[in-house]
């Protein structure tokens, strides 16, 4: 009950986050992290709030926006719709151009043929206890959640399952804009625009 | 000082969440993949949890290149201001 009210106080205050203003750095530490009050992806408040700061925020733009421009935004809503209560969305506010960036940088990129001792330094503890192959997988997802190359084995996992309820609610509110914003043709089929 | 304090904490935290934590961990990042949630099945290991979490992640972030490509282009055509504005409104009501 209290955390449901607490919840709708923060998504009224929420509507000045395209302001980027300073969040103050308090950083509540709660010994069960599982009790963190994440945000609600699911809920329809929060897809409404995101797509209305993702058009306010595209319309800023100039007109003709890129692609690259669009996504950045679209990260930039997302993690701010988040308000940084997660290391993903504070990642992506710190830097928001940085998965597009990599995949540039990725083109360049030589592969690297480390030995096993050396990757084995490199795991923090947690990983270094499991098995090879749930340690491989993991530092795959480490490199794809924003800010999450270098975090315990629990936290990823907790990471993990928000950055998926984030992301699905991303897609789901920019169809929505895209079916929104008139076209130059009528669609041939009607019924999916998929 | 902070920096220690929260470095300190994370460790502690972490030493403290045993086996049985992190299997629950992998049963709730389970439930939100739907390769895994639709075969129901208990046996799913921890690396193939991980596995497909990656592909699912990857499917999204597809997803979300590709819809980024679409609204630039519908913004692109898109050159009156009061077409944007009715779908502002539409969207705040």
């Amino acid at each position: 009950m209290e955390s449901l009210s607490f919840s709708l106080h923060s998504n009224l205050h929420s509507l000045t986050l395209l302001q980027h203003s300073n969040q103050n750095k308090k950083r509540r530490k709660i010994t069960h992290q599982n009790s963190l009050a994440l945000t609600p992806w699911t809920s329809h408040t929060q897809h409404r709030l995101y797509s209305s700061n993702l058009l306010l925020a595209l319309r800023r733009n100039s007109n003709p926006t890129a692609s690259l421009q669009v996504r950045a935004a679209a990260d930039r809503v997302l993690a701010a719709t988040a308000k940084g209560r997660t290391r993903w969305s504070r990642a992506i506010l710190a830097n928001p151009f940085g998965r597009w960036r990599k995949q540039r940088q990725r083109h360049h990129k030589k592969v690297k043929n480390c030995s096993a001792n050396k990757c084995m330094k490199k795991t923090t503890p947690d990983i270094r206890r499991r098995l090879p192959a749930v340690q491989k997988k993991a530092r795959v997802l480490g490199k794809l959640i924003p800010g999450c190359r270098k975090v315990s084995f629990p936290k990823l996992l907790e990471e993990a399952g928000d950055y998926i309820s984030a992301l699905e609610m991303q897609v789901r509110a920019m169809k929505a804009l895209a079916d929104l914003l008139p076209t130059g043709a009528p669609p041939p089929d009607p019924i999916g625009l998929s | 000082m902070s920096s220690r304090r929260s470095r300190s904490r994370q460790s502690g935290a972490s030493a403290e969440i045993t086996d049985a934590q992190i299997t629950d961990l992998v049963s709730k990042l389970q439930q939100l993949i739907p390769e895994l949630r639709a075969r129901r099945s208990d046996k799913v290991s921890s690396a193939k949890v991980l596995q497909e979490t990656c592909n699912y992640i990857k499917n999204l972030h597809r997803e979300v290149d590709d819809l980024s490509d679409r609204l630039s282009e519908l913004l692109a055509n898109t050159d009156s201001n009061s077409a944007q504005a009715a779908i502002i409104r539409s969207l705040l009501m």
